[in-house]
């Protein structure tokens, strides 16, 4: 058994297809954001696999620190939109 | 890819899968945030098998950071305004994004490095393609990307004083 770059590429564009899902599917806008980070994270298995598999010769490093830079993004994109929805209703 | 990883790979993506499909239809904040962080780690697990570990760790604090803050106390209902067929033609249009997507990465040949124009696809040939080659271009996405931070800043400040 083994994995290329293109079941990696299956498996990334599957996790932005079902964050891309959750944003449009959920009626309440905060459950929404859940989408996020699961787009944010097809992205960068997409950069990982392609730094694994693409560039044999090139630094991984690279690949692997924009998934990394993905990552928090998600979290500070939910924690921003988490804070403007409580900010928006306490009122 | 060996077969461990190879089979840490698809156990991990089924269950980042399985976790995000459960964020889509669980019901409340708590079931919901604990199916994220599951999603979470099946994501963390396929870094690890594609030997990115320090990203996976990244990655797993992230989603347990995520996780909390959709399950937390502080967590408010924003209801959508627009109705059940706009939501249903945005689900049938995932699909085609899924689609499409997947069709570019069977049919696609960006895997050979040699076709970049600039050579290996490295941080030093996209570094030159997006600071020197493309500058101009760079710099005109930063700066949408700039504008439209402030105008929806500067709108959702115009509708909090106008409450």
């Amino acid at each position: 058994m083994s994995a290329g770059l293109v079941a990696v590429l299956f498996v990334a564009v599957a996790l932005v297809a079902v964050g891309a899902f959750i944003a449009v599917w959920k009626r309440d806008l905060t459950a929404g954001l859940a989408g996020l980070p699961l787009m944010f994270g097809g992205a960068g298995v997409a950069f990982a696999g392609a730094s694994r598999f693409a560039a044999p010769g090139g630094p991984p490093a690279f690949g692997q620190g924009v998934a990394a830079l993905l990552a928090v993004a998600a979290l500070a994109l939910v924690a921003l939109g988490v804070g403007i929805a409580g900010r928006g209703t306490s009122r | 890819m060996d077969s461990l990883h190879a089979i840490g790979f698809y156990v991990s993506a089924a269950i980042s899968v399985g976790g995000g499909l459960a964020v889509a239809f669980l019901p409340g904040r708590g079931s919901r945030g604990a199916a994220l962080a599951v999603a979470g780690v099946g994501v963390a697990g396929i870094y690890l098998s594609l030997y990115a570990g320090f990203t996976g760790l990244v990655a797993l604090v992230c989603y347990a950071g995520c996780a909390l803050l959709l399950a937390s106390p502080q967590y408010r209902v924003m209801e959508m305004v627009v109705g059940g067929a706009y939501r249903q033609a945005g689900a049938v249009a995932a699909g085609g994004l899924f689609v499409v997507l997947a069709y570019a990465a069977w049919r696609g040949n960006f895997a050979h490095p040699t076709l970049f124009y600039l050579g290996a696809v490295n941080s030093a040939s996209v570094g030159r393609l997006l600071f020197a080659h493309d500058a101009l271009a760079t710099e005109a996405v930063g700066v949408l990307i700039l504008v439209a931070l402030v105008g929806a800043a500067a709108a959702w400040r115009v509708r909090e004083r106008g409450r």
